[in-house]
This record gives C-alpha cells, sequence and structure tokens, in this order.
C-alpha cells in the first residue's frame, strides 16, 4: 500500500514539473525554452544538486546535514589555495587540479568522519551535531583566509564549472553520473539498504544484524564528499572562494529533498524524486528570473514552496489513511460476506 | 540547596568553565574583568539572551525554531520604517509595533506546528525564508542610517539604570537593556514554575502522549510557546535596533545557530522537556564572551566561528558521552 | 455481592466493520476486586476505553452507582468526575518532572485553575502517597525510578481524585515478583477503604492470586463471570480460549544426539544481571527457558547473540569457543534471535514486508559487482512468504498491514533465512491470537525435528512445557532447575519451584 502511496507521490511530483514547464514554455516561448536558457539552467544547478543529494542521503538515515554548507567552504578554501599558489608557482594545471580534487575528497571524508563518529559513536542527534561541526568547518575556512577570497585559478579548471562538451555542460554531466551512482549506492548495495533500515528504526536494524555504526560513518563520509565535490565545481564556476559562500543552498536542498518525497523522519526516499524536485526548483527560479523578480521574493517562494508541499503531504497522507482504513474495512466484509 | 545536589547539576560545571575562561582571560588581559566592560558585556548581550530565552521554551516543548532570528529583523525593520514614515518619535511606540508583528510571525509558526503537526525545525526553517522574503520584498531593503534613527531610541540605547563616574570625569553605567533582559527572565520564571501553562510546556515536552491522555490542550500549548518566542524576538530587534543605532535588514539573520547554542551548551535537552533558564543565560554568558572577547586576547575576530563551533562540539561529545556511560551503568539492556 | 459501584450492560463497539465488543456486561461491587481477563484482542482494551469515556459505545450503557455515564456524547472528564481512574500499561507518567508534580498533575488540570500552586501540589502529592503507605522523595524525578515505584505515583495520583474505581491495565507486565506482592498489598488496603479494582491480565496465575470474581471475554463477547473460588487453572483457560488445547508433548529424537553439543555455554556471566549460567543444547532439541520477569532469561538469550557483552565465560559451537561480539558475528555462526518485542526490535513496521525478510541475508543476494540482484532479493523474499503462507498481496505492501501472527511468520522468516544452526525464540507468541499460536508452535517444531537446536523462553510455563522437551527455570539470574523431561512433571509443579525459590531466597 505505501508503495502505491509512495510512487503516485513521484507522479505527483512528475505532473508538477511538467505542469510549470509547460506554463513557462507557453507563456514566454521566446526566454525560457531557448538553448542558452537550457543551458544555463543546466550549469547551475548541479553545485546545489550535490548538495541536495547529500541531504536526501543524511534524511534517509533518519538525520540530518546542517555542516554540508560548511564543508563545501572548507574544501572549496583548501582546493582555492591550491589552484591559486599553483599560479604563481610552475606547477602544472594538471597536477595541481589533480592534488586539489585529492586534497578535496580527503578533506571532506576526515570531516565527514567527525560528523559520523559524533553521531554513531557518542550519540549525539544529527542536528546538534552538525550545528557544531558547521561552525568549526567554516571557522576553519575563516580562519586559514583570514576571511579574505581566494581567486585566480589554472584556465583549464574553469572548463570544470562552465565548460560544454557537444552543447551539454560539464557540471550537468558530473551531476548525472553522481545522481546515477548515489541511485546505484541506495537501491543495489548493502550500504544503501541499511540506510533506509537504519533511518526506519536503529534498534530493530542493530537486532538485524546490522552494524548501526559503520553505516552512519560511512553515510556522513558520503555527505561530507558530495559537499566537497560540490565545493569543486562552486569555486570553478564562480573563479573565486570566500568563506561563506552558499549558505542560501542549506534551506533549498533541505526544500529539495523534502520535495522529492524524502521522510524527515527516516526511512524513505529515492533519487528520482530528488532529481524531479531540483528540475521544479530550478525551471521556477529561471522561470521567476526572467520575469525579472527579485531575489527576496525567491527567498520567500523557497520558504512558501517548502511549507505548502509538507502540508500537501500531511493532507495527502491523512486522506490516504482514511483510504486504507476503508479499504481494510471493505476487504474484512468481503470476506465476511463470502 | 545542597552541595551533592550542586555538584549533580549541569549549570554548576557550565559556571565553573565559564569562570576558569574569564580568569583566563583576564590574567592575559585584566581588561576583561573591570566593572565597565562587564557592564558592556552586559549591554550588548541581553538582546541575544531575550533571543535565547524564547528558543529555551520552545525547546522545552520539544520543538524549535530557527526562524527567532528573522523575526526579530522583521519586527524591528518594520517598526524603524513605522516610526519614521509616521514621524512619531516613540520608543514604547516602536516596542508595541515590533512585539505585535513578532506576536502575528509567531502565530504563523504557531498554525503550522500545532495544527498541520509539521516537524518544527524544517517549518521554522521555511518561515525564516519566507518572513524574510517577504520583509526584502515589500518592506525594503535599505539600511537605516544613524542620522534617521529616531531620537527617543537612540536616547533609550544609552539609557543608563545605573551610572558610576571615570576617574577624568565622564561616566559609564550599567543599560536599561539589563533591565529589560532581568525582567524578561523573571516573567518567564513565573509562567514556566506558576502556571499551567508553563507546566504544560514541560509536560508535553517530557510525554506528549501522556500530555494528551491527562487532558492538556496541546494545539493551546504550542500556540502559546510560538507565539511567547515570537514576542521576546519582537523586544530583541528593538534592543538590537537601539544598541547598534542602525538598521539594515539583512542583519541578525544567520545567528540563529549560535542562540540556539548558546541554550543547547546551557543544558537544555533538544528532545525536549529538560532545561533551565540558569543554564540558558550561563550559555548566553559562554558564546558571548567568546564572541566579543577574542581580541581582548590578542585573536583576530575570525577565530570566532571555529571557537564558537568547537565549543558546541565539545559541549555535546561531553553530555552525550556522559548519557551514554550513564546508561551503561544502570545495565538496562532496553538502551542497546 | 454487596453495593453495586459501576454496572456495564450490553456494550458493542464496532470498530470499521469489526466487532470490537458484543454485548458484554460487567459488574463491579463497591470494593470488590475484579479481574477482567481474555487474550489478546479479544476486547479488553476497548471495554475499558469505553467505560473511560474515550471511546463511544454503540450501544448498551455504562451505570455508576445506578446513574448513567455519558448519556450526552462521551466526555473522559466525566468518568473521572464519576471516580473513574485507568492507569494504562505505560502509566502515562512524565519522565522530567518531579514526584510530586506527577502525582498532582490531574487534580490541577481538574480544577481548571490558571496558576500553580506548589504548597498545595507538595501536600497533596504527600497525603495520596500517605494513603496507601508509601514514602518516595517528593522532588525526585520520576525518570530515575524503577517501573514500580512509577507504578505507585500513577496509582496515588489517581487517589487525588478521589477514585473510587481503579483499572489498572496489565500492571505486572514489567515487574518483579516482590514487586508483583508489593503491588498487591496496596490494592488490597485501597480495597480496606471501599475502592474497587478492575485488574486488566492475561496472566492467569496473578489472577487468581488477587481477585475476587473474574469476567472472562472472548473475541469480543463476555464468556462469563464467575468467583474466583469456583474456578481452577484448567477450566480458566478452557473458558477464555474456548477450546481445549491438545498438544502432544515434543520427543526428542535421541538419535540425533552427538557426543559434542551443539551449543555449550560455560560459566557465562554478567554483573547483575545473570551468574554462573552452564547448559548445553543439542541438534533438533526445543530447550525451553522459563521464569519470572526479571530472571535473567532475556538478557541471556541477547548475551549468546551479541547484544549483552557478559563479564565472563565462554560459548562454544560444536565443542569450538566462539567470540561474539556483536549481532553480526552471531549470525555469521549460525545463530539467530526472534526478540521479545516485535515491535521495537523484530520489525520495520512502514517497510515492505521483502525488505523486512532479505534484511539478515543481503550477502547471499549479492551478484556481479557486489550488487544486490533486484531479482534474487524478490525471489528470496516471496520464497519465504510462500513457505510460511504469509497471508499478503505482495512483498512490497509494509508490514504493519498485516495482523500479529502474520507479522511474527515475517520475524521467523527473517531468522530462517540465515538457516540457523541455533535459533533462539523470545517469547515466540507474545500478542498472538490462540489459532496463529498453534501455528507457530508447529513450525517451531517442525524445524527442530529436521535439527535445528531451539531454545524456546516464554513466561507462560504452559507453552513451555507443551513444546519443549527440556526444561531450564532461572531465579534471580541463576538457572535454579533443570528438567531432563518436560513430560516428567507439570505446570503446577514448575510454578511453585519458580515461586518457592523466590521466597526462600526473600526470606532468607
Amino acid at each position: 500500500m505505501k508503495i502505491k502511496i509512495k510512487s503516485s507521490k513521484n507522479f505527483t511530483l512528475f505532473i508538477i514539473m511538467m505542469m510549470i514547464f509547460i506554463l513557462l514554455s507557453i507563456v514566454m516561448p521566446s526566454k525560457f525554452l531557448t538553448g542558452i536558457n537550457l543551458q544555463s539552467m543546466a550549469s547551475q544547478f548541479p553545485e546545489f544538486g550535490l548538495l541536495a543529494l547529500a541531504m536526501m542521503m543524511a534524511m534517509i538515515t533518519g538525520g540530518i546535514d546542517l555542516s554540508i554548507i560548511s564543508i563545501s567552504n572548507f574544501t572549496g578554501v583548501i582546493a582555492a589555495l591550491i589552484l591559486s599558489g599553483s599560479m604563481d608557482s610552475s606547477t602544472p594545471a594538471g597536477v595541481a587540479i589533480l592534488f586539489a580534487v585529492v586534497a578535496v575528497v580527503a578533506v571532506s571524508m576526515v570531516c565527514g568522519l567527525l560528523n559520523g563518529l559524533l553521531i554513531a559513536m557518542i550519540g549525539v542527534p544529527p542536528i546538534l551535531a552538525t550545528l557544531g561541526t558547521q561552525g568549526l568547518f567554516l571557522g576553519l575556512a575563516i580562519v586559514i583566509t583570514k576571511g579574505h577570497s581566494v581567486s585566480g585559478f589554472p584556465e583549464v579548471f574553469m572548463g570544470l564549472g562552465s565548460g560544454t562538451v557537444i552543447g551539454i555542460p560539464v557540471p550537468f554531466m558530473i551531476f548525472a553520473l553522481i545522481a546515477f551512482l548515489v541511485s546505484v549506492l541506495l537501491k543495489r548495495t548493502r550500504q544503501g539498504f541499511n540506510m533506509f533500515m537504519v533511518g526506519a528504526n536503529p534498534v530493530v536494524s542493530k537486532f538485524s544484524g546490522v552494524n548501526n555504526t559503520k553505516v552512519l560513518i560511512n553515510t556522513y563520509m558520503l555527505t561530507a564528499v558530495l559537499a566537497g565535490l560540490a565545493s569543486l565545481i562552486m569555486i570553478s564556476r564562480v573563479n573565486s572562494m570566500r568563506p561563506g559562500y552558499g549558505t542560501a543552498y542549506l534551506l533549498q536542498a533541505i526544500l529539495v529533498a523534502v520535495l522529492g518525497g524524502t521522510d524527515p523522519d527516516g526511512g524513505f526516499g529515492s533519487v528520482k524524486g530528488l532529481v524531479m524536485g531540483i528540475v521544479i526548483l530550478q525551471i521556477t527560479q529561471s522561470g521567476l528570473n526572467i520575469m525579472s523578480f527579485s531575489p527576496f521574493f525567491k527567498k520567500f517562494i523557497w520558504g512558501f514552496a517548502l511549507l505548502a508541499i509538507m502540508v500537501i503531504n500531511f493532507l495527502l497522507h491523512k486522506y490516504n489513511e482514511k483510504k486504507r482504513i476503508q479499504s481494510m474495512t471493505d476487504m474484512k466484509k468481503a470476506a465476511k460476506a463470502g | 540547596m545542597n552541595l551533592k545536589k550542586l555538584t549533580k547539576k549541569n549549570e554548576t560545571y557550565l559556571l565553573l568553565i565559564v569562570i576558569v575562561f574569564s580568569i583566563v582571560i583576564n590574567t592575559i588581559n585584566p581588561v576583561f574583568m573591570t566593572v565597565e566592560n562587564i557592564f558592556d558585556l552586559l549591554r550588548s548581550s541581553s538582546g541575544t539572551a531575550i533571543l535565547a530565552i524564547g528558543v529555551f521554551v520552545v525547546l522545552l516543548s520539544g520543538g524549535i525554531d530557527v526562524s527567532c532570528t528573522a523575526i526579530a529583523i522583521c519586527g524591528q525593520y518594520i517598526a524603524i520604517n513605522v516610526l519614521i514614515a509616521s514621524g512619531v518619535d516613540n520608543i514604547v511606540m516602536a516596542f508595541l509595533i515590533s512585539i505585535s508583528v513578532g506576536l502575528a510571525l509567531g502565530a504563523v509558526n504557531a498554525v503550522f506546528i500545532s495544527i498541520f503537526n509539521l516537524p518544527t525545525l524544517i517549518t521554522t526553517l521555511g518561515t525564516s525564508s519566507l518572513f524574510h522574503g517577504l520583509l526584502l520584498e515589500f518592506v525594503g531593503t535599505k539600511a537605516v542610517n544613524v542620522g534617521n534613527i529616531p531620537d527617543s531610541i537612540k536616547a533609550f540605547g544609552k539609557m543608563n539604570i545605573l551610572t558610576i563616574a571615570r576617574p577624568d570625569g565622564t561616566e559609564y553605567g550599567l543599560s536599561i537593556f539589563f533591565l529589560i533582559l532581568v525582567i524578561v527572565v523573571v516573567v518567564t520564571w513565573l509562567i514556566l514554575k506558576f502556571t499551567m501553562i508553563g507546566r504544560g510546556i514541560y509536560a508535553i515536552g517530557g510525554n506528549r502522549e501522556a500530555a494528551q491522555r491527562t487532558g492538556y490542550n496541546i494545539r493551546k500549548i504550542q500556540f502559546f510557546t510560538y507565539c511567547y518566542a515570537g514576542l521576546l524576538a519582537g523586544v530583541m530587534g528593538v534592543m538590537h535596533l537601539a544598541l547598534i543605532r542602525y538598521s539594515n535588514p539583512n542583519y541578525i539573520v544567520g545567528t540563529e545557530l549560535n542562540i540556539i547554542a548558546a541554550v543547547v551548551l546551557g543544558g537544555t535537552r533538544i528532545s525536549g522537556g529538560t532545561g533551565t533558564l540558569t543554564g540558558t543565560l550561563i550559555g548566553v554568558a559562554l558564546i558571548t564572551i567568546l564572541q566579543k572577547n577574542l581580541v581582548l586576547i590578542g585573536l583576530s575576530s575570525y577565530w570566532q566561528e571555529f571557537f564558537i563551533g568547537m565549543i558546541i562540539v565539545l559541549g555535546v561529545t561531553i553530555t552525550y558521552a556522559q548519557n551514554k556511560i550513564n546508561a551503561r551503568r544502570k545495565l538496562s539492556i532496553d538502551s542497546v | 455481592m454487596s453495593e453495586v459501584f459501576l454496572e456495564a450492560k450490553g456494550v458493542s463497539k464496532t470498530f470499521v466493520g469489526v466487532k470490537a465488543l458484543d454485548n458484554v456486561d460487567l459488574t463491579i461491587g463497591k470494593g470488590e476486586i475484579h479481574c477482567l481477563i481474555g487474550e489478546n484482542g479479544s476486547g479488553k482494551s476497548t471495554l475499558i476505553k469505553i467505560i473511560g469515556g474515550v471511546y463511544k459505545a454503540d450501544s448498551g450503557s455504562v451505570l455508576i452507582e445506578g446513574r448513567e455515564l455519558h448519556e450526552h456524547g462521551i466526555q473522559a472528564i466525566e468518568s473521572i468526575r464519576a471516580g473513574v481512574q485507568i492507569i494504562y500499561q505505560d502509566l502515562s507518567l512524565f519522565p522530567n518532572l518531579t514526584v510530586a508534580e506527577n502525582i498532582s498533575i490531574n487534580q490541577m488540570l481538574e480544577t481548571n485553575q490558571q496558576g500553580v500552586n506548589w504548597k498545595t501540589v507538595r501536600s497533596s502529592a504527600k497525603k495520596a502517597l500517605e494513603e496507601i503507605g508509601e514514602e518516595i522523595d517528593l522532588d525526585e524525578r520520576v525518570e530515575n525510578l524503577s517501573v514500580a515505584k512509577k507504578q505507585i505515583i500513577a496509582i496515588s495520583r489517581a487517589l487525588t481524585q478521589n477514585a473510587k474505581l481503579i483499572i489498572m491495565d496489565e500492571a505486572t507486565s514489567a515487574i518483579t515478583k516482590e514487586e508483583v506482592d508489593h503491588l498487591f498489598s496496596i490494592i488490597l488496603k485501597l480495597k480496606e477503604r471501599g475502592i474497587s479494582i478492575l485488574f486488566v491480565s492475561h496472566k492467569l496465575s496473578e489472577v487468581f492470586e488477587i481477585s475476587e470474581n473474574i469476567t472472562i471475554i472472548r473475541d469480543g463477547k463476555k464468556v462469563g463471570v464467575y468467583p474466583t473460588s469456583e474456578l481452577d487453572y484448567e477450566k480458566l483457560v478452557f473458558i477464555m480460549t474456548g477450546r481445549k488445547l491438545e498438544y502432544a508433548p515434543y520427543i526428542y529424537n535421541e538419535e540425533m544426539k552427538e557426543d559434542v553439543p551443539l551449543l555449550s555455554v560455560e560459566g557465562l556471566n554478567k554483573e547483575f544481571q545473570f551468574s554462573d549460567i552452564n547448559f548445553t543444547l543439542q541438534k533438533g532439541e526445543i530447550l525451553g527457558i522459563t521464569g519470572l520477569i526479571g530472571s535473567g532469561r532475556t538478557e541471556i538469550a541477547q548475551a549468546i547473540f551479541g547484544l549483552n557483552k557478559p563479564n565472563s565465560g565462554t560459548i562454544k559451537l560444536k565443542g569450538k569457543t566462539v567470540h561474539i561480539s556483536s549481532p553480526e558475528d552471531a549470525i555469521s555462526h549460525g545463530i539467530a534471535l526472534l526478540p521479545e518485542d516485535r515491535h521495537h526490535q523484530g520489525l520495520f513496521e512502514a517497510q515492505a514486508i521483502g525488505d523486512n525478510i532479505v534484511i539478515t541475508v543481503l550477502k547471499k543476494l549479492l551478484a556481479g559487482l557486489n550488487l544486490i540482484s533486484p531479482l534474487k532479493k524478490q525471489t528470496e523474499g516471496d520464497n519465504w512468504i510462500k513457505k510460511l503462507s504469509i497471508k499478503t498481496p505482495s512483498g512490497a505492501t509494509p508490514v504493519n498491514s498485516l495482523s500479529g501472527g502474520n507479522q511474527q511468520r515475517v520475524v521467523l522468516a527473517k531468522w530462517l533465512a540465515t538457516e540457523p544452526e541455533v535459533f533462539i525464540l523470545d517469547g515466540p507468541t507474545i500478542g498472538i491470537d490462540i489459532g496463529s499460536k498453534h501455528t507457530i508452535h508447529e513450525i517451531i517444531r517442525d524445524l527442530a525435528e529436521k535439527g535445528m537446536g531451539i531454545i524456546m523462553i516464554s513466561d507462560e510455563i504452559q507453552e513451555i512445557l507443551d513444546n519443549c522437551n527440556r526444561v531450564l527455570l532461572m531465579s534471580k539470574g541463576r538457572i535454579i532447575k533443570e528438567i531432563e523431561d518436560s513430560r516428567t512433571t507439570t505446570e503446577e509443579e514448575l510454578y511453585d519451584i519458580v515461586t518457592r525459590n523466590y521466597e526462600v531466597e526473600a526470606g532468607a
């Protein structure tokens, strides 16, 4: 029954997405449905799309990760320093980029490990643990840069954030690849399966032989690595890194995760739903841009959308529950009659 | 209270940390422990403490409120704009407007949380964005400079309840802000301790289902809680304005996590039902000392964020590690 | 019978097409200790909720001292004002508040006051505790108290509201024998003061000890009301279940016995939980472990399964010492544990049946690149659904749509999928109706006959005797007796040993 409800949730999302798309295409075909606009949309969302994937994974295990933006800031600063440093020395760009990527992955893994240890080993509620590390990681980024921004990267590196291959933006391809990998992780690996189960009920999963500690530590390391990768796209696209960049993404990541059907209490969520959530957010944003609404109005819209979605989910849940009881009654009646 | 009970209390340890911390700062820079510096700290942190008390009450009820800062800035910015537009130069008016805005926005939170039963963190994240977005879109984005701030507000910011003369003849004093804080603390304490609605906040935070069964009106209690937090945010908005004599609609917002951190460090449980006002105030003191006094020991201000994060991580680690050890001592196998 | 306090007449209640109560009568006299007894799901809790004004009866009436209750719609407050107090199994206390406040809270709400007078709070709490001769620190937080103490607080709270009838729902399910005795002494004190008690339970032994009259309900119908003195255990079971269950005792096939036992536990110790535990288990045996609550049964099971690290002792499988420090280790050594609490330890209730089953055997489902094969996953789930005849339209249905019996089969399936050699079942039929109970017993016997070593833990001595070939009796963390052949003893005898041993120790 729940499966049906859930798939119908994804179906509703699909309808909403198509409706917004068609609406915008009809209202302003000359502006919305252009190659340039589609291309720019496809290069805008990947950095926050990766953050939303990370948020979804934390939520599936029944947690939340408030530190992803700070991790992005921290790793972004490190990558930026390595890359801009290479400009002064005679290090070849390729080596510097490799160095930067390795550093980002390594540092983000350590950040995630810290979150994971706090949550899984010590038992700190995820919201508190990541609230603390959020300040810690952002603080590190500020301390390293003394609050200044870092800029000036090798030419080749800029391709990561703003290049295209046969017309398709590189960041989009990176996002597509990672979304696919996360989907495989969630649906086809033991880690993924266990993430849902730990989120559904950690006591039962423990009694079922799942190593909760390991599953949670892995989860927070994965979310951190995704945040790290997002930072690479971020600094490449903006061509600089300033600590504090992208704080608005936190709300958007949570919004998209909830919009995409992830249960904040854990146990449910899918990449499919999340991607639709991202698309809805991005095309709405693009539509609002074209209609030249201010960024403040967008802020209002995101808050409103998040609340509206939750209220709708609440009402849908109530309705389905009613239907479920009704159908159970009918079944029992039929059984009695038969 | 006997010594044994005192050692059991979280606040005792926290206070010790604050004292040790102060002594360390003071040995490096003796300016810290002067009456003047302490008065100054009280003046600048009273508003934060009031906001924290609002968050504390919400946490007690088993919820969380990250929209309090957005509410505070909405109250402040709407109040200043109304005062300027209407030409009314009156501090009471400023408070009335800001508090009304705070109550109204708190009620919006309450509707989503008590009627639709939505998770409080995500709801207040949403309303925070909603309120702030509305403010910037429909009220304005321009900062109000000191020249345009009504005199009554500036005067209020300078008002002292106690003045001390320096040797050179100039004066410094204890701001009226401290008095407001004292009033808020006393009122909140009275509500929590001596009214049924206050006990209800503890009850729904401790065991919601039992509260319902016992006959508490949960919706009413939640409504009160979020409106009260909104009201306090409104009060803080005006105090902040009088403190810095400048109003920027992008200020205050973004500090909510520090405020929650202060409350949590003060020993309030995030799961609800447990926590004290004293703890909250000590938590605010700790965060304030970190924020304002790093410079005194020769550290640049950009260490602030790092230190606060560090303190939160250490604080929660110690608390929960303790819980884990205690649970093991109880030998209950339910807690595996 | 003396003066009547409460009379329920012809009460019926239907929930979404299911008749929960059908024309049920219940009469309780003033100062009477009455027992309401029935299987899980027989309608006991529906009846008390109707008396308490939580549910509205479809038909019938509830009279208190001759006056009809809930004539004009239901209201919990009306029942309370008439003197009815229900103490639910979870006690509905506030862990974060003090003893004094917990006791006085109902009274405060009742008077509809806005303020709190702490002097009154303390004095009325003190008075309520004194009435039943108890002394508990009024300023202690309830979370720091034992379950038994919490129960006393719940009773005291009921007294602050001039209770004339206290309904106790499964009051003894989480307390030790010693504490049960203490509770009963309080109940007798209440009786002396003219307060009636309705004791709702499914534990027969306690019912005999305390009650004067017993009302038995089955499948929502009243089967009868009897003075306790006229009933004996067998008769009560017969009336309660509606049939005399004929169990052929489980006979162990001695041919399966090997020189080296399948499992042997040697000198297992854990401070405050159990000590000096020694026993063996052979292939094909069903070994029963029984004892009162707090005797250490569950703790031992969890120790063998890697959830409760013992202080000392060894566990050997087929003669080899094994180190088990987590359920993962236990599973890899062929040990499975069906936990006591199905809802909180056994099942992911909102998740699909199939996922609930395969969680223990994910390794078996891996295909290329170490990825889970969806086909294998589906087949594994469906196979078990078929094998254990779980009634469901598909494996994708969430578990919480199943009945209790079918849910327990899902837990069985999840563990059988691991192909265990040693299967520990802790309370395998808790909360399951009598028909499903029988089927689950048959599944267990069948497994043993095919060579699995089974440990069955239960506090229903009858269940143990019917299904196990060998029995260990536990008390206070020790094995006090081993019955080599369960056919040589009776339930009364075992019950006697367990309780007598307890009394001897308590006396000494």
